[in-house]
C-alpha cells in the first residue's frame, strides 16, 4: 500500500489511496465498490480470452490493503462480481476462507446476480438497497430521491457504479484523464476497484473536491 | 497444347459474339487460351473493357470443351465458377451481364449470388444444388467455409476468379482471399484436369507481378499476366473559385463551389460526383438539389450505409439513363460500367493516381472517347494537388499497393472458422497456411501460441478457469459450442470497414450512421454535423449512438475514412515538384505554368510574403506561438502517414533535449507539433533532429510513446474477435460482454504484454507507417536540402489545414504528477 491521502467528513477520516480502496478509520473498515470478480472468466467463457492475471492482480490488491490497514470489516458498495457463476468466483471462495475473521457487507448493484446460496457460502451480508451505520450510507447508485431510500437517515452516501474518471486539460491541447474519487456536499462517488473496468468523466461543481489516481500517488484537482 | 482457335467452345463463342456484331479483343483471346490450358493468372484491364468476359467467357469455352456434343443439354453441373468481388452493389450488375450471355448462349448454367444481402430461402437452395456461378464477397465465401461439409460446393469447381483484385490486395479482406483460396484447392478432390486454376483481375498499380505472386501463392504456381493494351485518355479539368482569396484555406466539403457544377450537369448526359465520405455526401445532395431545384427526381445519393434497394434502383436507372446526376462514394468505384456516364467529378482530393484514373474511367465508354473528370478542391491549397495529378497522369505513375503480412487477427478468425465446419488438424492446415503469401514467414512458434490462444485462451489457472472457444477432439480442433459458433458467424463479417454506428436522436427518429472510430473521441455534449445537421451527442446505447439537435455555431465535422486517406508518396512527390514550380513561377521543361497553380498565385504570394514557399531542395519549418501554445510546423509533403510517423520520431527527440510535452496533428503537406512551451528548434540542431542516425531505435521509442498502436488495436481486437460487437436480438444478453478496444489494450498492456494481437497491432504501425526505409529515404532527403525556419506572426495559408484537423497524438517526456501540477496551474491563470 503506498500513499494513502486522509480526507475528513463529519468528523471521520477516511484514507484514500492509489489502489482505489478507501480506508474508514473510524470503524477500522476498508470501502471499495465496482470489483466485477469474474469478469475476465465471464469473457473467457464465451471464447474472449482476456488475461486472468488482471482477476488474480485484483484479488491480492484488495488482500494487501486488507492486509495494511489490519481492516476487521469490507463493505463493498455494489458490483462486488460481474455475471453468472464461473470457475473464478470459486477462486475467491477458496481466498475467503484465509480471511473467515472478516466481515464482508454487499450493498447490492446492478451486477450482482448470483444465488444467494454464494453469498451464504462466501459469508457476504447481503444488503439489497443500503447499509447505513451512523450518519454514513452505502448505496450502488447514488438515486436519493428514489422511494426506497424514504427513510433513510444517513446524512452522507458513498456510491459506485459510474466508475467515475476526471479529465484535466491544459495548454498547448493537452489532456489527461484520471480515475477519481469525487467528494459532494453530502456525497462520494468512488473510484471502480477493478483494473477491467473503463471511466465516465465526471465534471464538478464549486466547493466540490476530486482526487484523482495518478500511478502511484493520490493528487487533489479541485 | 490445344490452340484455342480450334476448339469447340472458342467457336461456338466466337461465332455468339459475331452474330452481335463483336469480335473479341486479343487479350481476351490469350486469357481464354491459358484458361484452356488450366493455367492461373492475372488479368490486367481497365473497367469498361470486357474484363470480366475474359475469364467468364474462358470458363463457358472450357465448359463446352469438356461437353462438346451436349453442353447446351446439361444441367445442375455443380459449381463451375467462384467469382469473387469486394462490393456487394457489384455482385447484382455482374450477375445480370453473366445471364445475359448464358440465355443467348442457349446454355442451362444458372447464376447465384450469395452476400449479406441474400436471404436465407435463396442460401438454403444454393446449399441443395450450387448454381454454376456463383458470385460471393470475401466474407460470404468465409461463410460458406463455415458450413459443415463445405468442401462439397467446390468439387466440381474449375475456376476461382477474383475481381478487382487491386483493391482487395492491399486490405486484410485481401488476406482473407488467399486464406480461402488455400483451403479450396486442397480440400478438393483429385481432379481429371488437377485442382482449380485461379485467376485475378486487376486494374493497373505498380506491382502487378507481385500481386499475381500473392494471389497465386496457394496453388504453388507463378503463372501469367495478361494485359490489355487499352490506353484510355484522359481529360482533367480543375473548377475554380472566382476569387482564391476568399476561399477557405481549410475544410472538407467544398460546397461554396456547388453552384459551378450545375452547368457541368446540366451539359452532361449523366454526371457521377465523387464525394470522399458518406457524411460530406449526404450534405452535397441537398446543396445541390436546393441550389437547382430541376434536378428533384433525376439525382440521386449513392452510398454503403443506403438501404439495398434504393442502390438497385440507382443502379438500374443509372443504365437507363434516366438519372441526371448521382453523388456517391466509393461505393461506385468499382463494377460494370454505366453507359449513359458522359461526366464524373472528383471533389476534394483523391489521394492516389490510381484511384484518381478509375473514377475518371467511369466516364466515356467507346474505346476511342475521352474521359472527362473535373476537379473541385474543397480547400485552396487543393487546387495544387490537380496540378500534381494531371503532371502524374501524364508521367503514368500509378501507385502499388502492398499486401499485409501475418495478419494475426485474420488468421485467427479464421482457424475459428474452420473449426467451426469440419474442424481442422494443426499439421495439415499449417502446411495450407503457410502456402499464402501473407503467412509464409509465419513461424512454427507463432503457429503453436494461435493454436493455445484459441484453445486455452492464453495464459490461465487452470483450475479457476472456463475458457471456452476451440476444442481438440480425437486431434481435430473443433468448435462445438452452438453459441460460439453463432456469435463466430455473425463476426466473420467485421473486416470489411470501419464499425458503424446508427445514430438517433433522443426522442427518436433515424438521421444515418457514423464511425464508431469519431464517435469514441467525444465526450457528451460535443457537437458534430452530420447528414447536414449539427449535432450534440449524448451518449451511445445498444449500438446507437444518441443525440438532440443543437443550435451550437461551432461542430466538428467528422474525420472520415476518405479524409484519413493518406496521400500516395507518388501524389507527395509531384506536389513538392509542382510546389517548387509555384514558389519560383516557372517550369523547369518550359512548359507553361498550369491553370491551378495561375489561379492560386495569390495564396502563395501570401505566404512567401509572411512565411516562404519552399523549393522542391528545401523543407520549410514554421514556429507560430499563438493562445493556444507553440507550434512547430513543418512541411514534408510525404502523406498523412509518414507525418505522423515523423511527427513521433522528431517529438521524440526533442523530448530528448528537455522535459516536454507535445500534442501532434497532421496532414497529407505536413505536421504540427504544439506544446505548452517554446519547441527547442533552431538552426543549431536542426539537422540534428532530423538525422537518418539510430532511426530504428528512435522508431521503436517514439511508437512505444504514443498511442499509434492503440489504434491499430481497434480492428485487430474486433477482427481477432476480441471485442464482440453485438448481434440483432442478442443485444441485451450480451452487454456484460462489452469492452472498448482502448480498456483491452491497457489491459493487456499491463498483464499480458506479449499477446499475439498486441504484438501485431504494433507491427502494424512499424509495417505501414514506420517503414525504416521510407523514412530514412525522407531524412536523408531532408540531409540534402536546406532546411529554411520561420517564424510567422500570423498563421499561414500552409499551416492552417494542419491546424484545424482534430486527430491528436500525444508524446510527453514530463513525469506525469509534473505534468498533472503544471496543468492544474495553468488553469488556474
Amino acid at each position: 500500500m503506498q500513499n494513502p491521502v486522509p480526507h475528513i467528513i463529519l468528523g471521520n477520516i477516511f484514507w484514500m489511496s492509489p489502489d482505489r480502496s478507501l480506508f474508514w478509520e473510524e470503524q477500522n473498515t476498508l470501502i471499495v465498490t465496482d470489483v466485477h470478480l469474474g469478469k475476465t472468466g465471464h469473457f473467457r467463457k464465451e471464447g474472449i480470452a482476456i488475461p486472468q492475471k488482471v482477476y488474480t492482480t485484483d484479488l491480492q490488491r484488495l488482500m494487501a490493503a486488507l492486509y495494511f490497514y489490519k481492516a476487521e470489516r469490507l463493505i463493498i458498495v455494489g458490483d462486488f462480481t460481474h455475471s453468472t457463476q464461473n470457475k473464478e468466483l470459486d477462486l475467491f471462495l477458496k481466498w475467503r476462507k484465509d480471511f473467515s475473521q472478516l466481515q464482508i457487507d454487499l450493498v447490492k448493484g446492478n451486477h450482482d446476480i448470483l444465488d444467494d446460496q454464494w453469498y451464504t457460502e462466501g459469508a457476504v451480508t447481503l444488503h439489497p438497497w443500503q447499509l447505513e451505520i451512523g450518519k454514513f450510507g452505502f448505496r450502488h447508485e447514488d438515486k436519493r430521491y428514489q422511494k426506497m431510500y424514504a427513510n433513510s437517515k444517513a446524512f452522507y452516501i458513498f456510491s459506485g457504479h459510474v466508475h467515475p474518471a476526471y479529465l484535466l486539460k491544459g495548454k498547448g491541447k493537452q489532456s489527461l484523464k484520471f480515475p477519481c474519487y469525487y467528494f459532494r456536499k453530502d456525497s462520494c462517488v468512488l473510484p471502480a476497484f477493478s483494473h477491467f473496468t473503463g471511466g465516465y468523466l465526471v465534471t464538478p461543481e464549486k466547493e466540490e473536491n476530486v482526487f484523482a489516481i495518478v500511478e502511484n500517488s493520490i493528487m487533489k484537482m479541485t | 497444347m490445344v490452340e484455342l482457335h480450334n476448339t469447340k467452345g472458342y467457336q461456338f463463342i466466337a461465332g455468339w459474339l459475331a452474330a452481335k456484331g463483336y469480335s473479341p479483343f486479343h487479350f481476351q483471346q490469350q486469357s481464354w487460351q491459358q484458361i484452356i490450358n488450366n493455367e492461373s493468372g492475372l488479368v490486367n484491364a481497365p473497367t469498361g473493357c470486357g474484363k470480366t468476359f475474359s475469364v467468364f467467357l474462358g470458363s463457358l469455352i472450357q465448359f463446352i470443351n469438356q461437353h462438346p456434343d451436349d453442353f447446351k443439354q446439361k444441367k445442375n453441373n455443380g459449381l463451375q465458377l467462384l467469382w469473387i468481388s469486394p462490393l456487394r452493389a457489384l455482385a447484382k450488375d455482374i450477375g445480370r451481364a453473366m445471364e445475359e450471355v448464358i440465355t443467348e448462349t442457349g446454355l442451362l448454367w444458372r447464376v447465384g449470388i450469395r452476400n449479406g444481402d441474400t436471404d436465407t430461402a435463396e442460401r438454403a437452395k444454393q446449399k441443395r444444388q450450387m448454381p454454376e456461378v456463383l458470385i460471393i464477397t470475401p466474407e460470404s465465401l468465409h461463410l460458406l467455409l463455415a458450413q459443415k461439409g463445405y468442401p462439397d460446393f467446390f468439387s466440381s469447381l474449375k475456376i476461382i476468379a477474383v475481381d478487382e483484385w487491386h483493391e482487395l490486395l492491399g486490405s486484410k479482406r485481401g488476406v482473407q482471399v488467399e486464406l480461402a483460396i488455400s483451403r479450396i484447392v486442397n480440400c478438393q478432390p483429385a481432379m481429371e484436369n488437377g485442382r482449380s486454376s485461379v485467376w485475378g483481375i486487376s486494374a493497373t498499380i505498380g506491382n502487378l507481378e507481385e500481386a499475381k505472386e500473392v494471389l497465386l501463392a496457394p496453388l504453388q504456381k507463378s503463372g501469367v499476366i495478361i494485359k490489355a493494351q487499352l490506353q484510355k485518355q484522359i481529360e482533367v479539368e480543375s473548377i475554380f473559385p472566382d476569387e482564391i482569396e476568399k476561399y477557405p484555406w481549410a475544410g472538407h466539403l467544398g460546397i461554396k463551389l456547388a453552384h459551378k457544377l450545375i452547368p457541368v450537369i446540366q451539359q452532361s448526359r449523366t454526371t457521377l460526383i465523387f464525394i470522399n465520405t458518406r457524411g460530406m455526401s449526404e450534405t452535397w445532395y441537398q446543396t445541390l438539389l436546393t441550389a437547382c431545384p430541376d434536378l428533384a427526381g433525376s439525382i440521386a445519393l449513392h452510398h454503403g450505409s443506403i438501404d439495398m434497394e434504393l442502390r438497385t434502383w440507382i443502379e438500374d436507372n443509372l443504365h437507363s439513363g434516366n438519372l441526371k446526376a448521382v453523388v456517391c462514394t466509393a461505393s461506385l468505384d468499382l463494377g460494370v460500367d454505366f453507359r449513359p456516364v458522359e461526366t464524373v467529378i472528383q471533389v476534394g482530393s483523391p489521394k492516389g493516381v490510381a484511384r484518381f484514373l478509375q473514377r475518371a474511367g467511369r466516364s466515356g465508354h467507346s474505346p476511342d472517347a475521352v474521359s472527362k473528370i473535373y476537379f473541385l478542391p474543397t480547400h485552396s491549397l487543393e487546387l495544387m494537388e490537380a496540378a500534381a495529378l494531371k503532371k502524374a497522369i501524364t508521367e503514368n505513375m500509378i501507385e502499388s499497393r502492398y499486401p499485409q503480412l501475418l495478419c494475426y487477427d485474420v488468421l485467427l478468425q479464421y482457424l475459428n472458422t474452420i473449426a467451426i465446419s469440419d474442424g481442422f488438424s494443426p499439421e495439415e492446415t499449417y502446411r495450407e497456411v503457410i502456402s499464402t503469401y501473407c503467412f509464409r514467414q509465419l513461424a512454427e512458434e507463432e503457429w503453436y501460441q494461435l493454436l493455445h490462444f484459441i484453445t486455452e485462451g492464453g495464459q490461465a489457472m487452470h483450475q479457476y478457469d472456463d475458457f471456452k472457444k476451440v476444442e481438440i477432439d480425437n486431434g481435430l480442433y473443433v468448435i462445438k459450442s452452438r453459441k460460439i459458433a453463432m456469435r463466430h458467424r455473425m463476426h466473420i463479417g467485421t473486416i470489411v470497414s470501419d464499425a458503424m454506428l446508427k445514430v438517433k436522436f433522443l426522442t427518436g427518429g433515424y438521421i444515418g450512421v457514423i464511425e464508431e472510430y469519431f464517435i469514441s473521441r467525444l465526450e457528451a455534449g460535443d457537437v458534430f454535423t452530420l447528414a447536414g445537421r449539427n449535432l450534440e451527442f449524448v451518449m451511445i446505447k445498444d449500438m446507437t449512438v444518441l443525440v438532440r439537435k443543437s443550435n451550437a455555431k461551432k461542430s466538428m465535422v467528422p474525420s472520415w475514412n476518405g479524409g484519413r486517406m493518406p496521400l500516395s508518396a507518388n501524389l507527395g512527390k509531384k506536389l513538392r515538384e509542382q510546389l517548387s514550380i509555384a514558389g519560383s513561377r516557372s517550369t523547369t521543361d518550359g512548359s507553361a505554368l498550369s491553370a491551378e497553380l495561375i489561379a492560386l498565385q495569390p495564396l502563395f504570394e501570401l505566404q512567401q510574403k509572411i512565411s516562404h514557399v519552399p523549393k522542391e531542395n528545401e523543407l520549410l519549418i514554421e514556429h507560430i506561438e499563438t493562445k493556444d501554445g507553440f507550434h512547430l510546423f513543418v512541411y514534408p509533403f510525404e502523406g498523412r502517414l509518414v507525418h505522423e510517423a515523423m511527427a513521433a520520431i522528431l517529438a521524440w527527440r526533442i523530448s530528448r533535449i528537455r522535459p516536454i510535452t507535445f500534442s501532434f496533428a497532421m496532414n497529407d503537406y505536413g505536421f504540427e507539433l504544439l506544446s505548452d512551451q517554446p519547441i527547442p528548434v533552431d538552426d543549431t540542431n536542426v539537422y540534428e533532429l532530423f538525422s537518418p542516425d539510430d532511426l530504428l531505435n528512435d522508431i521503436q521509442r517514439s511508437v512505444n510513446s504514443t498511442e499509434m498502436a492503440k489504434r491499430k488495436f481497434r480492428d485487430v481486437a474486433v477482427i481477432g474477435g476480441l471485442i464482440f460487437q453485438g448481434m440483432p436480438g442478442e443485444k441485451k444478453k450480451a452487454r456484460h460482454l462489452q469492452s472498448s478496444a482502448s480498456l483491452l489494450f491497457n489491459v493487456f498492456s499491463e498483464y499480458d504484454p506479449g499477446n499475439i494481437l498486441l504484438r501485431q497491432s504494433y507491427q502494424e504501425v512499424m509495417d505501414q507507417q514506420m517503414e525504416e526505409a521510407r523514412l530514412r529515404d525522407m531524412l536523408l532527403r531532408i540531409q540534402e536540402s536546406t532546411i529554411v525556419i520561420r517564424f510567422p506572426e500570423q498563421l499561414t495559408p500552409f499551416c492552417f489545414p494542419v491546424k484545424v484537423d482534430s486527430i491528436r497524438e500525444d508524446l510527453s517526456s514530463e513525469k506525469l504528477e509534473d505534468r498533472v501540477r503544471k496543468m492544474q496551474q495553468q488553469l488556474e491563470q
